[in-house]
């Protein structure tokens, strides 16, 4: 076996869990619901308690939003990914308190220079669909380094696309954000479905000698 | 037989074994993986994946686990700490061999 077939072999096993399409349309979905949120925090009246219930329970629909995306990808790699191609653990990473702690900061670095540069330059939210959408690209690109799949590196370059033409259309703030959202997401959900038929195409359900896997 | 090829003929030929060595190297970087799996990613028959996976076990290298999800039977294989130690020997050696070469 040469040197080029091994590392195919590992690339590919690290790959397959992304081969069919399901973390991008569960991710989809949750930026879709974020669209929603955002969209509800401008639309409804100032006074209204549903507003103010949204708006103290960001944080809660993030974790919420989480959860159930895990679930759902676990819920459709059982039903049908794992029946059909087999079943793959793969090896959890430590959370050491080294990662934890770099994980934290980098997060209150950026949460900090968004308060900030608002703060001192509120013209910049016009640029905050722009902002979100360079953010959610460096993500996307850092996932497609790591998972080694070309089609998030399209979708980093999506998400940029996506929002510098919703600020450069001039929907800035919330609203920019919410169609950002809206939007990415939509293309989200369509990246998945695409590996998802492709997935399908590729494979085909085992059903030589029975059950046993 | 030269030195060169002497250190060749040390090497582990459980793992040489194309289709193990297949085997291996995926067990290597997941936590387990079923039978089905193995068996698409190495492109071998049951049957066939079935006697390797027999001859690994055998040389302890992997360690195969008949449980069911739901009531479907699963077979789950995982790699043992000496087969991972055994894979590192085989490429290092492997490496050893080529650069010599």
């Amino acid at each position: 076996m040469t040197d080029d077939e091994i590392k195919d072999i590992e690339k590919r096993t690290r790959q397959y869990f992304y081969e069919d399409g399901f973390i991008e349309i569960a991710v989809g979905i949750l930026f879709l619901m974020l669209g929603g949120y955002f969209f509800a925090t401008v639309a409804l009246p100032a006074t209204s308690r549903i507003k103010s219930w949204l708006d103290a329970s960001f944080v809660l629909v993030i974790l919420a939003g989480l959860f159930l995306v895990g679930r759902l990808v676990r819920f459709l790699k059982f039903r049908i990914t794992y029946p059909r191609t087999g079943y793959v653990a793969y090896k959890k990473k430590e959370a050491t308190p080294r990662r934890r702690a770099a994980a934290a900061v980098s997060g209150g670095v950026i949460g900090a220079a968004f308060s900030v540069l608002l703060a001192v330059s509120p013209s910049v939210r016009a640029w905050l669909p722009a902002l979100n959408g360079l953010l959610i690209a460096f993500a996307c690109h850092l996932f497609a380094r790591r998972a080694d799949v070309m089609r998030f590196h399209i979708l980093a370059v999506v998400s940029a696309v996506i929002g510098l033409a919703v600020a450069l259309a001039g929907i800035g703030d919330i609203k920019g954000i919410s169609l950002y959202y809206g939007v990415f997401g939509a293309a989200m959900i369509v990246s998945g479905i695409v590996a998802f038929s492709l997935y399908l195409r590729r494979s085909r359900t085992d059903e030589e000698g029975g059950h046993e896997r | 037989m030269s030195a060169d090829l002497r250190g060749l003929a040390d090497i582990d030929r459980v793992i040489h074994e194309p289709a193990r060595l297949a085997i291996v190297t995926i067990l290597s970087l997941v936590e387990s993986a079923d039978f089905l799996y193995l068996q698409r990613e190495a492109g071998l028959t049951k049957g066939n994946l079935s006697f390797h996976l027999a001859k690994l076990e055998e040389a302890g290298y992997v360690s195969i686990e008949k449980t069911y999800r739901g009531r479907v039977p699963l077979t789950l294989v995982r790699l043992t700490p000496e087969g991972a130690a055994a894979l590192r020997e085989y490429r290092a050696q492997l490496r050893e061999f080529l650069k010599k070469g």
